[in-house]
């Protein structure tokens, strides 16, 4: 994202007064964490003329501190309805925080306390630390007394930090009157005090997460009494966005999984459940950690869903074969391994669960099925999922999805209880309209005859491609070199990128002269890596096939599908082309013919590359 | 676009583009005798707001006696002209 060309996209729609626009503009970019921290805040104060001009309903929150709090309630509009959530944030005066309560006249529904520690650690020498904590515990009693009392508002109170560790240094400022200790032992003291419903944000463990040299700037505390970096001011207004809806709406409650390369690496459908990167090796190792992550998430009453477009059974193999995973089959309240839209299938765990989407978090290592599920279910959370499986849990954790205020015995048992409902239900397949999201995906294809260069690759998808493939015949290198050699031959590869980034060589079709039918190409090999699958890749790189048989004066096709233990998401291609079926399926074949007219083609959202080189088939 | 040296009038022209940005005002112009009276809105937190957005501008990074020392805009450009053959290592 452009920065300046989003925020002048945005304003221009405020201008026009299209604010319902513009706030899905702001609600995209920042739930992407699209913008930086600077602009986090400028968005935030788009987002409050936006919502005061649609009178959005809104939480109520105001902010009361003992440093500046101007930036974090800029920050906090921004990054809160980055997570769906509308806030009206309003800001106290500078460390005058017992005397906005007493004044406040409108309602509030979050009250946030946040405390600087001024007093805490620099008033006055000589007095004991112990007078300063009790002090410091019994100014906020009073405050949380006026919040719950006189507003009936709910308290969210953030705990003291420490920047440096104070003049007795690392050695000693963690223990005795040490500023370290000082400010543990007061945060202690705070949570211990603090009334039942009420939440904590433990500031020490967020800057401790970023650095306090990159989330304090001791400049702008002498400036402005702010002594948050514009990064910190954000990762703190991420963390009361997340307990103002913990206040508020609770957590989420369900964590829908992808398969391959989420919870294991590789693809179980092409190397089998013995074959993925699980528990040895540094992704192995990171997988097999993410998977226990999970697990323990689970204990904690999140509940679990797999989503993953595979074989059904080809998905339940490592569960029940690979000695090392985490997860178990009965870990899952739902599980869903299916060649459907991501989305539609989100839709059907929520209908069996019981439960809205907008309790669902959503975490898939490929950015196009996010996209999916973005465009599709804008109420389901989506995690930015980093390519690296090292850094999943820190994703999954920063994203604070299910951050809670308390955790009772009935949230631990709730991933119990939806596993114990988990029974087999009917629930009809709403089949959606895919053509916005397929658009949207800018696919562009480019096809090519195969040369020398890519017999490697070829022969290599040839060897290993299980789901998508008609024929599974695994030529040599040399039958492959044989074949292309014959000036009968059609072979073609095709490789695609989208908005998302490069698949490189991803589909292969071979065909030969049919050897019953003169001017007829029988269709040997056709194949495509699963990354593709379902995006119209197929029916773009079948009319090129259909093109190049016009340019040979090819006038029909014959293909055939030979099913297999792997391959049933291929069994419906020919007929979905128009292919017509010859007889009877023997042994598993089913052979097919195609008459090709001048008008045949399908529809398709990829592009050809053709249009702007030279790389298509002349 | 690379500044081998720094005139007065490309540093202006940046600092013009940042004052934009904070102020949220396509039309607003900056001149060297402009102060925060002569700027609607430029109170000591929206100067914060862009002595911070000028330091990632122009990478630079002031020091609080800088920041105090500031009068009007041009004061900005002589500060950054000071500094500019450090911020120019992008």
């Amino acid at each position: 994202v452009d920065q300046r060309e989003f925020f002048k996209s945005v304003t221009a729609l405020t201008k026009s007064g299209q604010h319902e626009e513009a706030l899905e503009k702001l609600q995209d970019a920042l739930g992407r964490n699209a913008l930086d921290a600077e602009a986090i805040e400028k968005a935030g104060r788009l987002c409050d003329a936006a919502f005061a001009a649609t009178a959005t309903s809104r939480t109520r929150v105001a902010i009361l501190a003992q440093c500046t709090s101007t930036w974090l309630s800029h920050a906090l509009t921004a990054t809160a309805w980055g997570r769906g959530h509308a806030l009206h944030v309003v800001d106290g005066a500078y460390d005058n925080v017992i005397q906005e309560l007493m004044a406040a006249s409108s309602k509030i529904d979050v009250v946030v306390l946040l405390p600087w520690h001024q007093r805490l650690l620099f008033s006055g020498f000589n007095r004991p630390s112990q007078e300063r904590i009790d002090e410091a515990c019994a100014f906020w009693q009073q405050a949380w007394g006026l919040v719950t009392g006189r507003l009936g508002s709910r308290i969210l109170q953030v705990g003291y930090d420490w920047i440096t560790p104070g003049p007795l240094g690392y050695g000693l400022g963690g223990r005795g009157d040490g500023d370290v200790a000082v400010i543990r032992a007061a945060n202690d003291a705070l949570r211990r005090a603090l009334p039942a419903g009420a939440a904590f944000i433990d500031l020490e463990q967020i800057s401790g997460v970023m650095g306090r040299e990159r989330f304090y700037d001791p400049r702008r505390h002498y400036w402005t009494k702010q002594p948050f970096s514009e990064a910190g001011t954000v990762r703190l207004s991420e963390h009361i966005a997340a307990s103002v809806s913990a206040l508020i709406t609770g957590p989420k409650k369900v964590l829908v999984l992808d398969l391959d390369n989420t919870l294991w690496g590789g693809v179980v459908g092409e190397t089998g459940p013995l074959g993925i990167a699980l528990g040895e090796g540094p992704d192995g190792e990171a997988f097999r950690h993410f998977q226990e992550h999970v697990k323990k998430l689970s204990d904690r009453g999140v509940v679990l869903a797999v989503c993953s477009k595979n074989n059904d059974a080809d998905a339940r193999e490592p569960f029940t074969q690979n000695p090392n995973m985490a997860l178990s089959l009965d870990d899952f309240a739902q599980f869903e391994a299916t060649w459907d839209p991501k989305a539609t299938v989100i839709r059907r765990i929520a209908k069996t669960l019981q439960l809205g989407v907008d309790s669902f978090v959503f975490f898939d290592d490929n950015p196009a099925e996010r996209e999916q599920v973005r465009q599709a279910l804008p109420e389901v959370a989506v995690v930015e999922v980093p390519e690296d499986p090292a850094e999943f849990i820190r994703a999954l954790d920063a994203a604070l999805w299910f951050e809670a205020t308390d955790l009772t015995g009935e949230d631990r048992a709730r991933s119990e209880q939806y596993r114990a409902d988990r029974k087999r239900r009917e629930s009809e397949v709403a089949f959606e309209s895919l053509d916005a999201y397929l658009g949207s995906l800018e696919m562009v294809a480019d096809v090519r005859r195969v040369d020398e260069a890519d017999l490697d690759r070829v022969v290599q998808l040839i060897g290993k491609t299980n789901q998508f493939n008609l024929t599974t015949r695994r030529h040599s290198f040399a039958k492959v070199r044989a074949l292309i050699e014959d000036p009968g031959t059609v072979a073609l590869t095709l490789r695609m990128i989208d908005r998302f980034g490069d698949y490189g060589l991803v589909s292969v079709i071979i065909g030969v002269p049919d050897s019953e039918r003169p001017g007829a190409l029988h269709i040997d090999t056709w194949l495509m890596s699963c990354r593709v699958i379902n995006r119209t890749v197929e029916e773009f790189f079948f009319n090129t096939l259909i093109e190049e048989c016009r340019a040979k004066g090819v006038g029909s096709l014959v293909g055939v599908y030979a099913a297999t233990a792997k391959n049933g998401l291929v069994a419906n291609l020919y007929p979905r082309l128009g292919f017509t079926p010859r007889g009877p399926a023997e042994a598993g074949q089913q052979t097919y013919d195609l008459e090709l007219t001048p008008t045949t083609a399908a529809k398709t959202f990829v592009r050809s590359l053709a249009l702007t080189t030279q790389n298509v088939p002349a | 676009l690379v500044h081998d040296q720094q005139s007065g009038v490309d540093v202006l022209e940046r600092v013009n583009d940042v004052f934009r940005d904070v102020f949220d005002d396509e039309s607003l112009s900056v001149r060297p005798e402009t102060t925060a009276a002569d700027v609607e809105g430029w109170d000591s937190l929206m100067h914060v707001r862009l002595i911070i957005a000028i330091e990632k501008a122009f990478r630079v990074r002031f020091s609080s006696s800088e920041v105090a020392s500031l009068k009007d805009v041009g004061d900005l450009i002589g500060l950054l002209q000071t500094k500019a053959p450090a911020s120019q290592a992008q």
